[in-house]
């Protein structure tokens, strides 16, 4: 009977740490790529990885969550883009919101589409890999879209 | 009566944001002087005997194709944003109606004309509160060409650069000069508007920086700020009235004499106890009705230049 319990309570015990397990932070490098369009950013993502194989879903993630909270830079023409909603302690203030928006296959992804569908891969050190590609964020409506949630602040807030 | 005060006060407190929003800044384009400069759009003019040389918008915007494209990819840009612009072309048509009007003002004594520079007219016929400077040059080595590009936005009442934006493109062999621009353009605006946001964030928390002058009229009754009443000048009535009314009694006294005292960066509350919105009009209208009473009795005027900036003038209507 105690050992019933014991294994229940392993169960329970693992269920309830799994998810948090999986969660792991965003380890990622966000760089510029040239101009986008208008509305657009034009960037390359790096992200850190133990595996060879690229997860797109990851990857997009990374995009937009650097577009929204680190910004970017174009060591080329010496040129920044702030991020988009102003700085990362936005992400803390509406934690709900973007816990919601950057859940797995989350609306993040309606924001960014891949210029093109190759990878260029790394490998830096045993079981850690170097992967990037360049994405199109669609900046406009994301900035349009939180600003209508609430999150973002627009120019005209308060007039 | 506790209870009715405190309800009073709640209500207040809840209908306030009800009542409106505060007064929403203006902000035009213009091409910086410097640019004006460069491409041959200045225009002189003389007062009393003293040339100078203003910019001559008109010609730019009626010549210069780049310009206007600039101007109106700004403007596009700002509209997406929700903050329409003031459109600098549709102002120049304006001024241009009501010249006429001017014309025919002059003094009933000397018969002398109004003097005023153009930009005088626009900054004050427009009543732009933030203005826009934009300003380009092309780099041209060997084949390629690159643009340089400044966006500055100066408060028209401090003089302070709020938001900036500033670079060079990448050189291009092909790429032509409108679509170097266009792009300098789109790849500078973020981060103008950033600062601008973050600008518009400072003024709703700390309330609104003005400028207010205090003058006195020349009419021979000997009025100056350093008379007393009770023992306290004039100067230091109007200076206390200022810590008691500014946001977090903020604001510099920089220039104070018998006749004139200069307030710069005053912090003015965004709306008036009532819920209404205040500019620095109402602000200035306050300290009238205050230098009104007793036992200071004075018949002030109050004149407004755009949000930002009123003069009060102690003497006379």
């Amino acid at each position: 009977m105690k050992s019933i319990k014991v294994v229940t309570f392993f169960f329970f015990f693992l269920l309830c740490v799994m998810p948090a397990m999986a969660e792991e932070p965003l380890n990622y490098e966000i760089e510029s790529a040239g101009s986008g369009t208008q509305g657009t950013y034009l960037v390359k993502v790096w992200v850190i990885s133990k595996k060879n194989k690229p997860d797109l879903n990851v990857i997009q993630k990374c995009a937009v969550h650097g577009v929204l909270f680190r910004g970017f830079s174009n060591k080329e023409l010496r040129s920044a883009q702030k991020p988009l909603a102003g700085s990362a302690l936005a992400e803390q203030t509406h934690l709900d919101f973007f816990t919601a928006f950057f859940k797995d296959n989350g609306p993040y992804r309606n924001y960014v589409t891949m210029v093109s569908p190759t990878y260029e891969i790394i490998k830096m050190a045993k079981k850690q890999y170097r992967i990037g590609a360049t994405f199109t964020v669609q900046k406009d409506q994301l900035r349009k879209d939180l600003t209508d949630a609430g999150v973002l602040k627009g120019l005209n807030s308060g007039f | 009566m506790k209870r009715n005060l405190l309800i009073g006060c709640l209500f207040l407190l809840l209908t306030a944001p009800l009542f409106g929003q505060a007064k929403k800044p203006t902000i035009m384009v213009v091409p910086a002087d410097a640019w004006c400069n460069a491409n041959g759009y200045m225009a002189g003019f003389t007062t009393q005997g003293v040339t100078t040389n203003v910019p001559d918008y008109k010609a730019a915007l009626q010549t210069d194709m780049d310009l206007l494209n600039v101007i109106t990819k700004i403007g596009e840009l700002m509209v997406e944003r929700q903050f329409p612009l003031k459109d600098l072309a549709a102002t120049i048509r304006s001024i241009e109606q009501s010249a006429a009007e001017d014309e025919m003002t002059m003094s009933s004594t000397s018969g002398a004309s109004l003097s005023e520079s153009p930009l005088d007219r626009l900054l004050d016929r427009a009543k732009a509160d933030i203005m826009v400077e934009v300003l380009w040059k092309v780099n041209t080595v060997g084949p390629k060409n690159s643009v340089t590009y400044t966006l500055r936005g100066l408060d028209a009442y401090t003089n302070k650069q709020i938001a900036a934006a500033q670079g060079t493109g990448a050189p291009s062999f092909s790429a032509e000069i409108p679509v170097l621009l266009e792009e300098a353009v789109l790849s500078n605006m973020d981060n103008f508007t950033s600062q601008l946001q973050a600008y518009f964030d400072d003024l709703q928390t700390n309330g609104r920086e003005v400028a207010v002058d205090v003058r006195v009229f020349d009419n021979g009754s000997g009025l100056t700020l350093e008379d007393e009443y009770d023992g306290t000048e004039l100067q230091e009535v109007i200076d206390n009235w200022m810590a008691e009314n500014t946001v977090s009694h903020r604001y510099s006294l920089s220039d104070a004499t018998e006749n004139r005292m200069k307030f710069e960066q005053v912090r003015i509350p965004l709306y008036k106890p009532n819920g209404m919105p205040m500019d620095t009009r109402s602000f200035v209208e306050a300290l009238r009705k205050y230098l009104k009473n007793e036992p200071y009795n004075l018949t002030c005027k109050t004149m407004t230049r755009g949000l930002g900036r009123a003069i009060l003038v102690i003497g006379e209507k």
